[in-house]
């Protein structure tokens, strides 16, 4: 009897331990706030992504690319009207998955433009969202100033290679 | 101060007992120490004069010929070394018949004629060539007194020439400084060939460049550890631009960051435990993390709708410089870690500064800042007050990184047409290209020496 009376009390001590510990879980201090529940890793998924164009010439029509303007990644009403054509082509294809390249042009810093580029893509994500594309048939990338579609240093040049670029697969 | 003759014989002697103990790695032996500490030059004070030194050809003592220019070739590494540091100013040794220059020792050197010529300074050097091998024997003299400051023996390969000059200018820059010297140090740097970007790496100078990584993919951005041992950097070789950690001197890698969108500007600790860099995590919102090496955790430094990116430690790793697009066009801020608090750190001059690099010092931050068309390197307090343009008129000048000592800044410029990687003193002075040949190069992160 005594016994069992002890190791009800362990038990109970082990439990208020135990508790405690769940209750400071609870109200973690919020500098050392661990995030790494909230990040995914990255996964492009099996096989490659290739250009519409590359798979059939009239798809070239739909997947055009869409441009942005200087150290922006708001979509224009021109870019707009590129992304309802490709939501209505995915919608129609619901087993193909879309792969959004950003990019910018040569001007300014590249990391910069890492950045710059992967809100560029996020945007034209969103935006087929908006339009019930489902997320997880879109994959996006950054490329920044490193895949210029022109290679020139002209203003031609760079209007051309801030844009939105687009694979599938 | 003259040595005696028979102190002289007995050091030699011990010289060349230990060296060949250890003869398979390079080594240095003091013929003499110096009898006093003295420092010649305050390099604090900001009117220290620059030291008048020549450096003639060393002597081949040997029986095998100089096998490719190393008399004049070691000298030049040693003048280039000395000049750079901007504590020296290099006499021409063509100014003096090559009859006057050829004394090595107290005894023999020709004082009355480095006098003519204005040298309060001379190194004398001798080497002898057998098989693969090199041996040099390098000597400072104080040319004004006509005094022997100090002597290093040094065995090595031959293709350790450079490293052996580097290391006797080292002992110089000690000497008469009393502070260590940074010509043993190296740069990682970004070289394109094709649609690729590889890392390479380099000594200070340029010498020596090797490639790191072969991943025939697009690496960028990388940031060498404090003990000078590993580098970080991004590479988009799974496809995703994804954090990689490689050994310098092993060259063996290993993916540690690899999260859904961009994994890019890492920056190491002070203490080398933790790498700051930039994720995504949301909707393609930049913001600064820093991953625990060890541990593999991360943790969220900053929190903003804006783009944050590019983050810089400070030396004692209580406060961070980045760049955030938040007051609209990108602009260097910082953050105080352990209260978070945030402020702007440029104002004002030129609507796009990014690539902050907090000097080891600690009293600037070095950025890339764009005014008029160009983009430039410009250093600023962190407090945001003494501003000052450092690079102008030659192109565009990006990618700052601060040599270990603070006292120089490496950086890429387009300035001959293709990027090339340039070092120059803190205060802009003594800009130097120091890669050649084709391929754009970028991205420049000084190394410390490996140990330190």
């Amino acid at each position: 009897m005594q016994q069992t009376a002890k190791t009800l009390l362990v038990c109970l001590f082990i439990a208020a331990l135990m508790g405690s510990v769940a209750c400071s879980k609870k109200n973690p201090p919020p500098a050392a706030l661990d995030t790494n529940a909230e990040l995914q890793n990255a996964d492009l998924g099996a096989g490659e992504f290739r250009s519409p164009a590359d798979i059939d010439p009239a798809l070239a029509a739909i997947f055009k690319n869409i441009l942005f303007n200087y150290d922006e990644f708001s979509l224009t009403p021109q870019a707009r009207a590129i992304l309802d054509g490709i939501a209505g082509w995915l919608k129609n294809n619901p087993a193909k998955l879309v792969l959004i390249e950003g990019h910018c042009d040569e001007r300014g810093t590249n990391e910069y433009n890492l950045a710059l580029g992967d809100r560029r893509a996020n945007s034209a994500k969103t935006y087929l969202t908006q339009l019930g594309i489902d997320g997880a048939r879109i994959y996006t990338i950054s490329y920044g100033e490193e895949r210029p579609l022109d290679p020139g240093h002209s203003e031609a040049a760079w209007v051309k290679n801030r844009r939105g670029e687009f694979k599938i697969k | 101060m003259h040595m005696h003759p028979s102190q002289r014989r007995t050091s030699r002697t011990r010289a060349r007992c230990a060296a060949a103990l250890t003869a398979a790695v390079l080594t240095a032996l003091s013929l003499a120490s110096a009898a006093s500490a003295k420092v010649y030059i305050d390099i604090n004070a900001p009117s220290s004069m620059s030291v008048p030194i020549i450096i003639p050809p060393f002597q081949n003592t040997g029986s095998e010929p100089d096998p490719g220019k190393l008399a004049a070739g070691m000298a030049a590494v040693i003048s280039a070394d000395l000049e750079f540091s901007g504590l020296f100013r290099i006499i021409d040794p063509k100014l003096l018949n090559a009859e006057l220059l050829r004394g090595v020792t107290s005894n023999e050197i020709k004082w009355d004629s480095l006098s003519v010529v204005g040298a309060e300074a001379v190194v004398t050097g001798v080497f002898a060539v057998s098989a693969n091998r090199v041996s040099v024997e390098l000597r400072l003299f104080d040319a004004v007194q006509g005094r022997f400051i100090m002597g290093k023996k040094y065995s090595g390969t031959l293709s350790e020439h450079r490293l052996i000059c580097h290391r006797f200018a080292n002992e110089i820059f000690k000497e008469l400084t009393g502070a260590p010297g940074i010509f043993e140090t190296g740069i990682v740097f970004v070289m394109q060939a094709g649609g690729n970007k590889e890392l390479y790496y380099c000594d200070y100078d340029g010498g020596n460049p090797r490639r790191l990584t072969t991943f025939n993919s697009l690496s960028l951005s990388p940031s060498v550890s404090p003990d000078g041992a590993r580098v970080a950097f991004t590479s988009y070789r799974d496809g995703n631009p994804d954090l990689y950690v490689m050994n310098l001197a092993g060259g063996r890698s290993e993916k540690i960051c690899n999260k859904k969108g961009i994994n890019i500007s890492p920056d190491w600790s002070p203490d080398g435990r933790k790498i700051a860099l930039t994720l995504s995590p949301k909707d393609g919102n930049s913001e600064i993390f820093t991953l625990d090496v060890q541990r593999r955790t991360l943790e969220r430094i900053t929190n903003h709708w804006a783009t944050d990116v590019s983050p810089s430690w400070s030396p004692d790793g209580r406060s961070m410089a980045f760049v955030s697009s938040r007051s609209g066009s990108p602009q260097i801020f910082m953050q105080t870690l352990a209260d978070r608090s945030e402020r702007r750190v440029t104002f004002g001059r030129g609507s796009y500064n990014t690539s902050p690099s907090w000097s080891p010092r600690g009293d600037r931050i070095a950025y890339a800042g764009l005014i008029d068309g160009s983009f430039n390197i410009h250093t600023i307090a962190p407090d945001g007050s003494q501003y000052r343009q450092i690079t102008a008129g030659q192109g565009n000048n990006e990618d700052p990184s601060w040599s270990p000592d603070g006292r120089y800044i490496t950086f890429s410029s387009n300035r001959t047409g293709r990027k090339e990687i340039y070092i120059m003193r803190a205060d802009g002075t003594g800009q130097k290209k120091i890669t050649i040949g084709s391929g754009d190069k970028t991205d420049p992160a000084w190394a410390p020496l490996p140990g330190n």
